[in-house]
């Protein structure tokens, strides 16, 4: 039996790894990085989401909540009960804590919506509660500190997620969640039964007796028991699961950042490989005559291919090796930390998630291989003798690019070395459009959220909106005299003698299912000569807020077709003019005509615009207030999440940018290296040299940092446009200020810089004797 | 005397397996003059080449240059010499790929304030109608013509020719050693030509024989053959 040997030409590979030891290992550490977070990342995910996902069953999270105006009784319970479906309280109060905060207390849940203890334990007494863990971090408040609301006081015994509140959401209209003003807590019955009962919230959770069995008959169910629901009861609000914010949004955002997260690696691994694959075709180029020699002596294509193709194998296996215990370990607890910084997530148990192995090892793994096979495939498909000779492209004469003899001999020299380079160019052009777009989404999005908290300021309709909350008395269809009474005196009471104010009638339409979910658009009836938006519009027609008009790219003359939240009923409007709002998705149109539209009534109103605070208006009365630390709260809670994450982004997209500035300005010097050595011989400085063959690089890098710019602006655009019309109501314009494109070209440069210095050292290194050693 | 080498010597290697490659060479080359360097492989004539073109060190002596001495010259004046003095002519050509043939010889011009003009130096190289090919489109003669072209373009005083030869067939190596004589004709360079073909020692002014780092014979030609008619 022939035992086979192993081939000899193995022994050059530690040689190799040892020559270009800088070039494997910045790949190498590029590759640890991106896998090792992504690794983390889909870990971190997973477990998240299982654990997440389990919560349901666990924690027995409700189908679906509507909140009344008062409680139910029993017969209505037993009729609603009778629709297939279970009902529990759910009833809450929200207060406001002396640290400036809201905090909504539900009494501790046995049946539906139950919490996670993650630290410390339940309270036990009327003066104990349990606050949430991630609002507890925002507002750095620890086990044992104390909770006042000005009238009560209550000791922090335990950090608890609901079950029902993964995302902060005080309300499902919301645009974000927010976890710094904004938490949730249990307190026991007892105390709980000694609230405030005037600003108690009748909430009722339900749980179908027979879980739907998909999503479409989850929806069909809903609308059918939205439809029974307004037969007996009258409705502020209905929230199926499905529709609920607090307790969507952590899932959707996850697997959001998942498939995210996957392209991103992906399109490293590529660029990676691409790399790869031009430093191989350009190593054959240097060792035509070796391979030549060798394919003579009798060594197979593929015996050669599978020497050039081990190093890059190796390193990305090693890379995927290292970077997945760095995913399992560091990375894991950071992504985590990330999610715990974002969400109000129970307890999770680190899973071994074996897609994430595929994903993160055998992905790139398979892709490096395909991508270099090609490259060398094609490379060491020529004969023996074309390698002897040198001759690489039998079948192509390369003719020289004409070029004016007039344009001045650097400047042709220059263009040459960009003809010759011309792929390893469009490699380091799609490696800088990438690391732009992470840079502009680092630098850019919190100067956008910056720049519209700033210009938010400057934009309001009115510093304070005030929407009225009418008694529920007033509205009693079945005691219509109390009714009317009820109401004139309510007309009476939000009278205010305020010159600043003005009234309004404030409508809530939703913005028509279609490819992306349905959001409320906030009606505004405006008053005749309105001091705050002046409004002239024709029959049918409205003015559209900023936020609206970007958001669904709407224009003057445009239709828009909204519809009642609860109701079939539609309603289309034409777009007449836009106001400079960027708040909210609003419409504006003549008050009397709002009335008209949904049938309120001719004098009605529902709040007032004011520069000035009302102070005549008594506080029962007053619904909310919509000022700029409400406006500004998306803002807030989304530098809050993402803040830390961004100069993770920043520092990775500024290591992508300058290994592959280095990785191909170190393949340009290696290549020329015969040529550099030669010119060196006939009396070229190391200066001049440099100025041949580094400038042409320090322009492609400028052009290409400067043409980037514009286009991954608009990619930007386009992915930030999704983002928010996928996953948030409302808009924050990606409006960054020009500082961030000045930012990003000197971080660029300043990044070329170092890199440029590093490659003139090298040039200065290139032997002379270089051009006499090697065979042309 | 216009270049002028005094004991010079060179060793590679050290301890055990240090070799010397020369052993203390004297020579010297008048202004203009045709130099033969004959020898054998590994009797260290390239060596010296690459230390009268300032490529290399010697271990000790030094080398006078128009009365400038080498040994005191840093790395800026070596290249500044080089710039200055040295034109070279490679056995396998050295031209760069990706220029022209007419930007290859436009290399060489650069490097000086009154270099010879380009074009007619490429209708004299005989190049004129290949001046935008890239070296691989062209014979290896055409190539080494452009790497002469690419030498004498400066006007070096020295022409240092490094077995020009050496990869080319026998019609087309007596055409470059034609080319190369007319150049040390028509421009006055010295020519400083190593070689292993005895037949070349004809056309020299003056030829230096090598033998183990050291000059064996030394001998002035009273007259020089034209390339034309040498014969191997």
């Amino acid at each position: 039996m022939v035992r086979r040997r192993n081939s000899p030409l193995r022994r050059r590979l530690p040689r190799e790894l040892r020559d270009e030891l800088g070039k494997y290992l910045v790949i190498f550490v590029l590759l640890v990085l991106s896998i090792g977070f992504v690794s983390g990342f889909l870990v971190a995910d997973g477990s998240m989401i299982a654990a997440y996902n389990e919560s349901f069953q666990l924690y027995t999270v409700e189908d679906g909540h509507f909140l009344l105006p008062r409680a139910m009784n029993k017969a209505q319970k037993r009729a609603i009960e009778g629709f297939g479906v279970s009902l529990f309280d759910n009833f809450y109060v929200d207060t406001g804590l002396t640290n400036g905060s809201t905090l909504r207390l539900f009494a501790q849940r046995q049946q539906v919506n139950r919490a996670c203890l993650m630290k410390g334990e339940f309270p036990q007494r009327a003066d104990e509660i349990a606050i949430d863990r991630m609002y507890a971090d925002n507002n750095s408040i620890a086990l044992g500190d104390q909770l006042s609301d000005g009238t009560q006081t209550w000791t922090v015994t335990g950090f608890v997620a609901l079950s029902d509140y993964s995302a902060l959401f005080s309300d499902n209209s919301d645009t974000m969640f927010d976890a710094v003003k904004f938490g949730v807590a249990v307190v026991t019955q007892e105390a709980f039964s000694a609230l405030d009962r005037t600003q108690l919230n009748y909430c009722y959770a339900w749980g179908y007796q027979k879980p739907p069995a998909d999503e479409a008959e989850e929806h069909q169910r809903s609308e059918e028991l939205m439809k029974q629901l307004l037969t007996e009861v009258e409705m502020e609000q209905y929230v199926p699961r499905y529709q609920n914010q607090a307790i969507r949004f952590t899932g959707e955002d996850m697997s959001g950042d998942r498939a995210m997260m996957l392209v991103l690696l992906y399109l490293m691994i590529a660029i990676m490989a691409f790399v790869f694959g031009i430093t191989i075709s350009s190593t054959i180029t240097r060792e035509a005559n070796v391979i030549g020699t060798l394919m003579a002596s009798g060594y197979t294509r593929g015996e050669l291919l599978r020497h050039y193709m081990t190093l890059p194998v190796w390193v990305t296996l090693s890379g995927a090796l290292v970077g997945n215990v760095l995913g399992y370990t560091v990375f894991k607890e950071l992504c985590a930390a990330m999610y715990y910084g974002s969400y109000s997530l129970p307890t999770y148990v680190t899973r071994w998630n074996s897609e994430a192995f595929v994903l993160t090892t055998l992905v790139p793994l398979g892709m490096m291989v395909l991508i270099n096979l090609a490259v060398l495939v094609r490379a060491l498909a020529l004969s023996p003798l074309n390698f002897l000779r040198r001759d690489l492209h039998p079948r192509r004469r390369w003719k020289a690019v004409p070029l004016g003899e007039f344009l001045p001999f650097f400047t042709r020299f220059r263009l040459r070395i960009l003809f010759q380079n011309a792929s390893g160019y469009a490699m380091l052009l799609v490696g800088i459009l990438f690391a732009n777009l992470l840079l502009m989404f680092g630098l850019g999005l919190p100067e956008c959220l910056d720049h519209y908290q700033a210009s938010i300021e400057t934009n309001l309709l009115s510093r304070y909106q005030y929407i009225l909350k009418m008694p529920l008395s007033a509205m009693d269809e079945g005691h219509k005299l109390e009714s009317v009474l009820s109401m004139l005196s309510f007309q009476h009471a939000v009278e205010t003698e305020n010159e600043d104010a003005e009234r309004f009638t404030a409508y809530t339409l939703k913005t028509l299912e279609g490819k992306f979910r349905s959001e409320d658009v906030m009606v505004y009836g405006m008053e005749p000569d309105s001091r705050y938006v002046r409004v002239e519009t024709g029959e049918g027609e409205v003015y559209i807020s900023s936020a609206y008009a970007d958001k669904y790219q709407l224009q003057i003359g445009d239709r828009v077709t909204l519809r009642e939240p609860y109701e079939d009923t539609q309603y289309q409007f034409r777009v007449a003019g836009v106001v400079d709002y960027i708040g909210a998705l609003a419409l504006f149109l003549p008050r009397e005509e709002a009335n008209d539209c949904f049938d309120l009534g001719r004098s009605y109103f529902s709040g007032y615009f004011s520069n000035t605070e009302l102070t005549d208006i008594e506080e029962k009365y007053i619904g909310s207030v919509i000022d700029l630390n409400a406006l500004t709260k998306v803002s807030r809670q989304l530098d809050v999440s993402m803040g830390s994450m961004m100069n993770m982004v920043d520092a990775f997209a500024v290591l992508i940018f300058m290994v592959l500035i280095y990785l191909i300005s170190k393949l340009i010097i290696q290549r020329n290296a015969q040529s550099i050595s030669l010119v060196k011989i006939l009396g070229y400085t190391s200066a001049e040299v440099g100025r041949l063959y580094l400038w042409t690089t320090s322009l492609m890098v400028v052009v290409f940092l400067l043409s980037s710019l514009p286009l991954v602006y608009r990619m930007l655009t386009v992915l930030f446009r999704d983002v928010m019309m996928a996953k948030m109501t409302g808009w924050i314009p990606l409006d960054m200020g020009s500082a961030v494109f000045g930012k990003m070209f000197a971080l660029g440069v300043g990044t070329y810089a170092l890199v440029a210095a590093l490659e003139y050292r090298r040039i200065c290194q290139v032997p002379m004797d270089e051009a006499l050693k090697t065979v042309e | 005397m216009f270049l002028e080498l005094k004991q010079i010597k060179k060793s590679f290697g050290q301890g055990e397996t240090r070799v010397q490659v020369l052993h203390g060479i004297d020579l010297s080359v008048e202004k203009g003059e045709f130099c033969v360097l004959l020898g054998p492989s590994g009797s260290g004539k390239s060596t010296l080449l690459n230390i009268i073109g300032g490529i290399d060190r010697a271990d000790s002596g030094d080398i006078l240059i128009d009365g400038e001495r080498m040994s005191q010259m840093g790395e800026k004046k070596l290249t500044l010499y080089r710039r200055r003095h040295l034109g070279y002519v490679f056995q396998m050509y050295n031209l760069i790929p990706n220029l022209t043939v007419r930007e290859n010889i436009e290399v060489g011009a650069y490097l000086s304030d009154h270099p010879l003009d380009v074009d007619e130096l490429l209708h004299t190289l005989g190049l004129w109608e290949h001046r935008y090919k890239l070296p691989n489109q062209l014979s290896g003669g055409q190539q080494q013509r452009t790497s002469i072209g690419r030498a004498i373009v400066k006007r070096p005083d020295i022409l240092l020719c490094d077995e020009p030869t050496g990869a080319l067939d026998y019609y087309t190596s007596k055409e470059i050693l034609a080319l190369i004589e007319t150049v040390n004709r028509r421009y006055g360079n010295s020519v400083l030509m190593v070689t292993h073909n005895d037949a070349i020692r004809q056309m020299a002014d003056r030829v230096v024989r090598l033998r183990d780092g050291r000059i064996w014979d030394e001998q002035v030609n009273q007259h020089r053959v034209s390339a034309e008619q040498l014969e191997w």
